[in-house]
């Protein structure tokens, strides 16, 4: 068992380590920093209040899109590598048992993708701060100026720790994708075929919940059984789109054990497609 | 009698091709074993078996029916899998790794100490003499030195099996004989080598026995001495024979009721004469250099 931990954690940095000299990782990283630093073309446009909801929005959903994109193709392009270049064959001829394989490539992917998380919330969270800085002085000086009553109130400033929590809310949610995608590709023989299925996935997964609030409106006992066997099987990825909740100040603040809770769903996600995963991969000819 | 290194029993795998699932046999009734500490080829066309026989026993491959043991051990268990090292064919590593840092992360995966592996990893590349370009990227690499650190890779947790799959594919003669001298080196140190190879000549050198595939059936299997000697036919190897002098021989041949079939020109291989020329040529080489 320590052994075949050893074996995670070395399979996992090799994986980072070519992960982050992919191009397509690359370029998706430098678009999205391209992104955050386009949003100073926002002022043009008068948000009034509005502003710094909107930069966080389209940074969090440029990061949303791009990240399930990466959680996505890097998955797959870093497993079918190791098949199509026969380094698997070369790693598994040695004493590596292959559950250790599949969970050394996805804590690879975890690790890949939290650096991204990690590097554009950063950026992101920069670029608030620095406008907040300038709104919050061109409020003062309206104050000065007596045309507005008070400072900027709570509700328009960002919360960086509710901006960290959704970074690592949607970083949970990228892993459970990137599992889905080694799940998919554990049996797949082709990389093409992995994405686009992981893809439709990912979509059922997003879209999951509108069939979950029709649930009881279902007349047809088989059909509302296949919705509740879905809803389980799929994990409900709109959980994960709480952003808005979390950066600004809400009416209801969300409660701590909610974000707990998103957190022990992902794991146990996480764990159940890794296990599915590595069982598929188990009998598969290298 | 100690335990074979492989033993390999009544081994059938069949693979299931296309939507309808149609059956092929890659390998049929496969049995033979390999003893410890000798030199085994595994011969055979295209398409004979062998690549599928190599992972079974690698643990690659469930069999469909039979059994693959490696010193006694089920083929398909961790534990079988640290006693053996490997070479793919052709084999294919992480470019961005300097060739140190790859058989690093292999001894690691292997289980070699911490501690070891330093000391461990520069031993073995200087048995495949790679010490010089060892802090180089193996995307730099040529093919030569591509199959050198694979060997390295393959024996740097000192495994009791070694299987060498093509070893010598697109290397030139030089380095085939290099790859050669390193086969006997192993067997030198009490390893016990499975080749797989298409130079037949390599094989015939360095090879105790042998086994040869067809359409996934043994076809032959012994010693190389024993499988290659024409029975009741001997060489004589003379210098200056004259026509007087091979008349003589014939008629003495003849009075013991043995024949001459034939008298040609002695001939070196070409791969032995090709060597030749070029360890002669070597030191005007260093001569040559400032």
């Amino acid at each position: 068992m320590k052994q075949s931990l050893g074996h995670i954690v070395q399979i996992a940095r090799l994986t980072f380590l070519e992960a982050v000299r992919q191009r397509f990782f690359n370029f998706v990283l430098l678009l999205m920093l391209a992104l955050i630093g386009s949003a100073s073309f926002f002022r043009r446009f008068d948000f009034g209040n509005q502003e710094l909801h909107f930069i966080a929005n389209f940074g969090m959903g440029g990061l949303e899109f791009f990240g399930a994109l990466l959680a996505v193709v890097a998955s797959a392009q870093l497993f079918f590598g190791e098949m199509e270049n026969r380094t698997a064959l070369t790693l598994l001829a040695k004493p590596v048992r292959r559950w250790a394989f599949i969970a050394g490539k996805l804590l690879g992917v975890m690790a890949l993708l939290l650096v991204f998380v990690t590097l554009l919330t950063a950026a992101l969270a920069a670029y608030l701060k620095w406008r907040q800085g300038e709104l919050m002085e061109i409020w003062h000086q309206a104050l000065l100026a007596k045309e507005v009553d008070t400072e900027m109130p709570e509700a328009f400033r960002v919360q960086f720790g509710g901006l960290a929590l959704d970074a690592l809310l949607q970083w949970l949610k990228f892993d459970v994708l990137a599992a889905i995608t080694l799940l998919v590709a554990s049996y797949s023989n082709t990389n093409m075929f992995t994405v686009i299925s992981s893809f439709f996935i990912y979509l059922i997964c997003q879209l999951e919940y509108i069939a979950r609030e029709q649930l009881d409106d279902l007349k047809v006992e088989a059909l509302k059984r296949l919705v509740l066997l879905v809803s389980w099987i799929f994990p409900n990825f709109q959980l994960y789109s709480i952003g808005d909740l979390l950066v600004f100040p809400a009416r209801v603040p969300i409660p701590d054990h909610a974000i707990w809770a998103a957190i022990e769903y992902s794991v146990i996600y996480l764990v159940v497609f890794w296990a599915l995963a590595s069982l598929s991969f188990r009998r598969r000819e290298i | 009698m100690s335990t074979p290194a492989i033993r390999i029993r009544h081994l059938t795998k069949d693979f299931r091709l296309g939507l309808r699932l149609v059956k092929l046999r890659a390998v049929d009734d496969l049995s033979f074993a390999v003893a410890d500490n000798e030199v085994f080829g595994l011969l055979g066309p295209n398409g004979s078996g062998k690549s599928t026989t190599m992972k079974v026993i690698l643990g690659l491959l469930e069999p469909t029916h039979g059994d693959c043991e490696i010193f006694g051990i089920r083929s398909n268990t961790v534990e079988a899998r640290r006693l053996v090292g490997y070479l793919p064919e052709a084999p294919y590593f992480y470019r961005f790794l300097t060739g140190r840092e790859l058989v690093a992360y292999y001894a690691g995966i292997c289980g070699v100490p911490k501690r070891e592996q330093a000391k461990r990893v520069a031993e073995v590349l200087e048995l495949v003499d790679m010490t010089a370009a060892a802090d180089r990227r193996v995307g730099t690499y040529s093919k030569g030195m591509l199959q050198r650190v694979g060997l390295a890779q393959a024996v740097v947790h000192d495994p009791r099996l070694v299987i060498l799959d093509e070893p010598t594919a697109g290397v030139d003669p030089i380095g085939a004989q290099a790859i050669g001298d390193m086969i006997m080196e192993l067997k030198r140190r009490g390893k016990t080598v499975l080749l797989c190879s298409h130079l037949l000549a390599q094989v015939e050198g360095v090879c105790n026995h042998v086994a040869i595939l067809h359409k996934g059936k043994l076809v032959a299997e012994g010693a190389v001495a024993d499988l290659l000697r024409r029975q009741g036919v001997s060489n004589l190897a003379v210098e200056n024979l004259t026509p007087a002098a091979r008349a003589e021989v014939e008629a003495a041949l003849a009075r013991h009721g043995a024949k001459l079939r034939g008298v040609g020109d002695a001939r070196v291989a070409l791969d032995e004469f090709f060597l030749s020329k070029i360890s002669a040529s070597k030191p005007a080489e260093k001569q040559e250099r400032p």
